[in-house]
């Protein structure tokens, strides 16, 4: 889930930095360069875990700051494929499901891998879509709980739920360079998950299955 | 420079934070830690992360040698910390076909023994949290009652 990544920087260092020891106004730099931010390729920038090395500090032609060559790590988020990641429930249409762990919101569980079979209930209509099914609207818009069908019991997904998922796919989409008004804002990074497996989903169903064979 | 250079595990990255001072700090003001970070720390603080300490891992990682796991399983069993059959059969590949009921069972019994689990942990706690407030109010329950018989007035409700 985490991975430390080595990068070199250029680094120009402002004035207003010059009343703290050389590392420590890097770091801060640093810090306000990177962190909470997307990499593409590389993930989201977690914290800087350390400087490697601070070279140069070169004031160039017509630049009112020191330039420093620093190589550092930073912790990245970035989940590998196939890996297992707990995580709450956002919003749920019939499209599929959206999670999130606090600090990282676009993690989307497509309908289609869904535990199966599998049913979806809108919440202003109490109308049933089952899997397979097309809803009769514009599905992009309907919230909703979806149920997974087991043993002639219903097991709903919901938000109060843990959720247990399967990374499938993280991808990194490009900048685009105009966004449709209505348009949901534009995510730097999406994983893509999913729920199929045996001990995935909500751990409220597996434990209280164990609790009832018991 | 080199966009892989070691994974870390959910424990190492708690730890880094809390070193940075993100458990110290109740006002999330004073602590040179940003929110950003604070949110990983909250999601940490919840997962088997959080009672594990290094020494219960490098028993961990010592143990796991004898089956036959990807570094990237291992990874994955320390960050999860499963505590049933049914939580590991989602984290190895093929895991019937590798490992057969028994090399599963043996995996949940070196996870239990080597790694603390917090879900339980925290159940422990809670359960004992709740004796502790019955018995606190079985004890004030008595005391009134008892102050009550000593002579001292009691007020008419009705």
């Amino acid at each position: 889930m985490f991975y430390l990544s080595k990068i070199e920087h250029k680094l120009p260092l402002p004035p207003s930095r010059f009343v703290l020891p050389i590392r420590e106004a890097i770091h801060m730099e640093l810090e306000k360069l990177f962190l909470d931010k997307v990499i593409a390729n590389l993930g989201l920038c977690i914290s800087v875990y350390d400087i490697r090395s601070i070279d140069g500090g070169f004031i160039f032609p017509g630049d009112g700051a020191p330039t420093y060559t620093v190589v550092f790590n930073l912790i990245m988020f970035r989940p590998f494929e196939k890996e297992i990641i707990t995580a709450r429930l956002l919003s749920s249409d019939a499209d599929g499901l959206r999670l999130t762990i606090g600090f990282f919101d676009d993690i989307y569980i497509p309908a289609s891998r869904l535990p199966d079979p599998n049913h979806f209930v809108e919440t202003e209509q109490k109308k049933r879509v089952f899997s397979g099914q097309e809803s009769t609207t514009n599905s992009s818009s309907k919230k909703g709980v979806w149920y997974w069908d087991y043993n002639e019991q219903e097991y709903p997904i919901q938000d109060t739920d843990v959720i247990k998922f399967r990374v499938t796919n993280v991808s990194y989409p490009q900048i685009p360079v105009e966004q449709p008004k209505e348009s949901k804002p534009f995510a730097p990074m999406l994983i893509s998950g999913a729920m199929d497996d045996d001990g995935l989903g909500p751990v409220s169903w597996w434990f209280a299955d164990e609790d009832e064979d018991e | 420079l080199e966009c892989n250079a070691g994974a870390l595990t959910n424990f190492e990255v708690l730890d880094f934070l809390r070193a940075k001072g993100a458990s110290k700090d109740p006002t999330r003001v004073i602590a040179k830690v940003a929110q950003s970070e604070y949110k990983v720390y909250d999601y940490l603080v919840d997962t088997a992360a959080s009672v594990q300490t290094r020494e219960s891992i490098n028993e961990f990682l010592t143990s796991v040698k004898q089956h036959d796991l990807a570094k990237a399983e291992v990874l994955n069993i320390l960050n999860i910390g499963p505590a049933a059959e049914v939580e590991l059969y989602p984290i190895i590949e093929d895991c019937d076909e590798r490992f057969g009921d028994e090399g599963v069972l043996e995996i949940v019994e070196l996870v239990k023994k080597t790694l603390p689990l917090p879900l339980n942990m925290k159940q422990e706690e809670i359960t004992k949290v709740d004796e502790e407030t019955a018995t606190l109010k079985n004890e004030k329950g008595n005391q009134i009652s008892q102050d009550q018989s000593e002579g001292g007035e009691q007020m008419n409700t009705s």
